[in-house]
């Protein structure tokens, strides 16, 4: 299938995979990076005439460091799936997206830089980085920049990489107070590309009234967003029965969704809004606050 | 076209492979002679294909085989122990658990890591490690009674090693 591939670069540093990237690109043809080879394969570019390998790179990991929380694009969905650092983020949202990202099988080879960047609109991680206010580290020719994830997302399969390479994922620590997340995902099983799915997130003050908001949406637009104009309704407002289906309405007002395979645009929307009600639901019992 | 020459540990045994550079990890075991790896949808949807990548389950068809180069592979080849079937084997045929057989392979070594990483699993813990396997005959009920009768069977002792690799890590 990928015969006419003359090269498979296995670089060991970061800066020998985009010293090489840099030097096939020259010599012209079509090449990708390739790290778990799980969207790649499946694309079946028969024009791909050389390929730059993540897979020795030291980009596997989760740490803490100053400010939050860093995840190494190389790290595959099963050890985010049983981070307990992660398992300790945010109600583990992001450990339970992993979670639902295709089979045991696909979860052992997938990795969380690959998932963001082939910037599917149904990125099983998107909504609940989006709702942590991630960005992504780039490491390119001029150097490294970090690029907030909202701003990462160019299209369906596009992005802000540019030729340069997804090292890191940054999160930062949530603001303090009292906070909850929820991710909620809804597929024909919780291992199938998603129809829709969705991330809430909200920090309270100690009255009930929310002093950030989050809502984030997937698979109903070219690319994974936030819904900024629901996110606004919440805020300075308690987080209570009529907020919750205000801010859903609104949610699903924003979505761009499309028809196909998977569902109609209209389903699609209407999903939404449940997906965002059930998000900011669970994030209200999260929090202790009966509606 | 410059072929990679792979180094990489099948079932127990160090192979050197001279592969290309576009060649899938399926298509390369499969022209060694280890049929028991099976190709199916290669969409790495039925998981027909899976084989265990130092001890943990993938599905070779959306691997390339330049990135195996280093690591240790076992396919359903290297299960039994001579004549001497692996208990997972030897449950799945007292349960009547093979129909056509053509996911078997891959069931078979998706229990092996199941029980290894888990050595008394719950139903729903059997059912999940054998969500990424498709059976076409749809014939899940047996297996899954095959896999919990052969955890019943086992000596508590099993899943030391498993916890071991995990805690290195």
């Amino acid at each position: 299938m990928f015969d006419r591939i003359r090269a498979f670069h296995r670089p060991t540093s970061v800066a020998q995979a985009l010293r090489l990237f840099e030097a096939e690109r020259r010599r012209g043809g079509r090449g990708r990076w390739v790290a778990g080879g799980t969207d790649l394969v499946v694309q079946r570019e028969r024009t791909l005439r050389w390929l730059v390998d993540l897979t020795c790179l030291p980009l596997g990991y989760v740490r803490r460091v100053r400010g939050g929380w860093a995840i190494g694009a190389t790290t595959h969905m099963a050890e985010i799936e049983h981070s307990k650092t992660l398992l300790a983020l945010a109600n583990g949202i992001l450990a339970e997206a992993a979670g639902t990202c295709g089979s045991r099988q696909i979860r052992n080879m997938a990795t969380i830089g690959g998932n963001l960047a082939n910037a599917s609109p149904a990125c099983d991680l998107a909504p609940p980085l989006l709702a942590l206010d991630a960005s992504v580290v780039i490491a390119g020719r001029g150097g490294r920049r970090t690029v907030p994830l909202d701003r990462f997302f160019r299209g369906v399969n596009r992005t802000a990489l540019n030729g340069g390479l997804l090292v890191e994922i940054r999160v930062p620590a949530p603001p303090k107070g009292k906070a909850a997340w929820s991710y909620q995902k809804l597929g024909r099983l919780q291992s199938d590309i998603a129809v829709v799915n969705a991330s809430a997130g909200v920090v309270l003050d100690e009255r009930g009234f929310c002093t950030r908001a989050r809502i984030a949406l997937g698979a109903v637009a070219p690319t994974p967003l936030r819904a900024r104009r629901a996110e606004a309704l919440l805020e300075g407002r308690r987080l209570d029965g009529a907020a919750i289906d205000a801010a859903a309405d609104q949610a699903a007002a924003e979505a761009k969704p499309v028809t196909d395979v998977r569902g109609t645009a209209e389903y699609r929307r209407a999903m939404c809004r449940v997906l965002v009600s059930r998000a900011l639901e669970e994030c209200a019992r999260r929090v202790g606050r009966s509606l | 076209m410059s072929d990679l020459i792979v180094h990489v540990t099948v079932n127990g045994e160090a192979r050197r492979w001279r592969v290309e550079p576009g060649d899938l990890l399926l298509d390369v075991l499969r022209r060694e002679g280890l049929w028991g790896v099976k190709r199916g949808c290669e969409t790495g949807e039925c998981g027909a294909c899976a084989v265990l990548l130092d001890g943990e389950p993938i599905n070779s068809c959306l691997m390339f085989a330049a990135q195996a180069d280093g690591r240790e592979l076992l396919t359903i080849e290297g299960v039994a122990d001579g004549e001497k079937l692996h208990p997972v084997q030897e449950a799945f045929l007292d349960h009547g658990a093979v129909q056509c057989g053509y996911c078997t392979p891959a069931m078979v070594l998706c229990a092996k890591e199941l029980l290894e990483r888990s050595p008394k699993p719950t139903e729903a813990e059997v059912r999940e490690a054998l969500s990424g396997v498709l059976c076409r005959c749809t014939g899940y009920k047996k297996p899954v009674e095959a896999i919990l009768a052969a955890a019943a069977a086992a000596p508590k002792t099993r899943g030391k090693t498993a916890r071991r690799r995990r805690a290195a890590r």
